[in-house]
């Protein structure tokens, strides 16, 4: 406890601009989870689609390609793009990618976690939209024909927006699991928040302070904790909300982490 | 392809029992501190709620990578001698059991304050009726949950192999033979096989218990 609070071991943080390069790290954490999550949310929808669709062989293939991304780790999924992608495909990456972009994402390892957290995300957020859409009533869909609706009519106003509101408290959950996987691709040598701490408490960085290993990685736990808490929170009120103009109870999505966030009591 | 899995059939081997023993042990530790923790979650003293918030709330939203780092690296620096499997299952099990704890909190919820009060009001005492009249069919709600708290953790189960523990589990182990052999390919499926052969298991086992112990109305 006491090496624990003691003033010399958290005078690191104060040292230098190690604060200021730690929580630059943590925003490339935050960006990354940013941009797969926008992918991951196109891809996702397209997916469940594939799974809904009323050609058997094309559901039958997305739902096996989903159920597979959804049960292998997702740290497996991004090892394996970072050390199996063609060289070819990193340099394109790092040659498309804009000049403007944050600096961590110039590097042709970033496609790898890109193409991972996407690949699993994807997967995760096209089961929780599946479940939303066949969460109503099959009326919905049977009154948009009688209306005289095509299927995609039918989707476009009817189904969806519908189905995909009711996923909104599952993805903003899903999210929150997303920034702690956003840690994972320190594993690839991306310089983001664990590699940063890893660089703070290696000696000769600062040397008249040493930054213990203990503090530095509670400190960036802390980081984690409070965003992904504020998160949670926004999860729960828009639960609540939407328990309040639907009325329902959300079906239960298997093999999620965060099944509390979904499906609280 | 099969060729790899054949020669290198020792390393495979030992990596999925490496994988299935930090599941099993981690498990072990997520109900229990898990329990413990639903029980001080809805517990009538208002500090031991908090406390219980506190902890779900910090281990819910935490990194795995980081509790590791922390248990591992962190406590070693700090002088305590703490090996590599302690460290990873005890964060593997911690994280998972703030997880459970909710879990079972809204288990604990829909068995109906009626039934509580009515123990209660038979003579039995907190602890007791606890025991005797609300965990048991809390745990039948939450086989569902538990199964994709388990299959969450067979994924999380391979950080600890990458991070800087570097337990030799499936993961592990395929790094190794693709270094070995440059078939990243080949090993990495064959990994991919033996995670998706545990995760399926988990789904069938809890598939299982949940049509067993399903309650009949």
């Amino acid at each position: 406890m006491n090496y624990l609070f003691s003033p010399d071991n958290w005078e690191w943080l104060w040292t230098g601009n190690n604060f200021r390069f730690i929580l630059e790290g943590f925003l490339i954490n935050l960006e990354i989870a940013f941009v797969s999550i926008i992918f991951a949310l196109i891809v996702g929808l397209g997916l469940a689609l594939l799974r809904l669709s009323t050609i058997k062989p094309v559901s039958w293939v997305a739902g096996a390609w989903v159920d597979i991304f959804r049960n292998l780790p997702l740290i497996f999924l991004i090892l394996y793009f970072a050390l199996g992608l063609p060289s070819s495909w990193k340099k394109a990456w790092e040659d498309a990618v804009p000049t403007w972009a944050p600096e961590a994402f110039q590097s042709g390892l970033v496609l790898g976690a890109f193409l991972g957290l996407i690949l699993y995300n994807s997967a995760v957020l096209a089961e929780i939209m599946r479940a939303g859409i066949l969460s109503l009533p099959k009326g919905q869909g049977e009154a948009a024909s009688a209306l005289g609706m095509t299927r995609v009519q039918a989707l476009r106003y009817v189904i969806l927006p519908q189905g995909l509101r009711r996923m909104v408290p599952a993805t903003v959950s899903q999210l929150i699991t997303l920034n702690k996987d956003t840690t994972l691709v320190s594993i690839i040598a991306i310089t983001e928040v664990m590699r940063r701490g890893r660089i703070v408490t290696s000696s000769g960085f600062f040397q008249e302070v040493t930054a213990p290993i203990l503090q530095v990685f509670i400190f960036i736990g802390l980081l984690f904790v409070i965003v992904n808490y504020s998160l949670s929170r926004l999860s729960r009120r828009l639960e609540i909300r939407e328990r309040k103009i639907t009325g329902t109870k959300l079906k239960r999505v298997g093999g999620l982490e965060d099944q509390v966030a979904i499906d609280p009591t | 392809m099969i060729d790899v899995l054949t020669e290198y059939w020792p390393e495979f081997r030992s990596g999925f029992w490496v994988t299935c023993r930090l599941v099993a042990f981690s498990f072990v530790v997520a109900i229990a501190v898990g329990t413990l923790v639903a029980a001080f979650r809805i517990a009538p003293n208002k500090w031991l709620q908090r406390l219980g918030g506190l902890y779900v709330e910090v281990f819910r939203n935490i990194p795995l990578l980081v509790l590791l780092f922390i248990s591992f690296a962190g406590l070693r620096r700090a002088g305590v001698d703490i090996g590599p499997w302690t460290a990873g299952i005890a964060s593997l099990g911690l994280y998972t059991a703030a997880y459970v704890a909710e879990a079972l909190r809204s288990g604990v919820f829909s068995v109906g304050k009626g039934q509580i009060e009515a123990s209660l009001s038979l003579g039995f005492g907190y602890p007791e009726t606890l025991r005797r009249i609300v965990l048991p069919q809390a745990f039948r709600t939450v086989i569902p949950p538990l199964a994709s708290l388990t299959i969450a953790m067979i994924k999380n189960s391979a950080i600890i192999g990458v991070s800087l523990l570097a337990l030799p589990d499936i993961l592990k182990q395929a790094r190794v033979v693709s270094a070995r052999t440059f078939e990243t390919d080949a090993s990495f499926f064959w990994a991919a096989v033996g995670y998706l052969i545990l995760t399926g298991a988990a789904t069938v086992i809890f598939k299982i218990l949940e049509k067993r112990f399903a309650i009949v109305r």
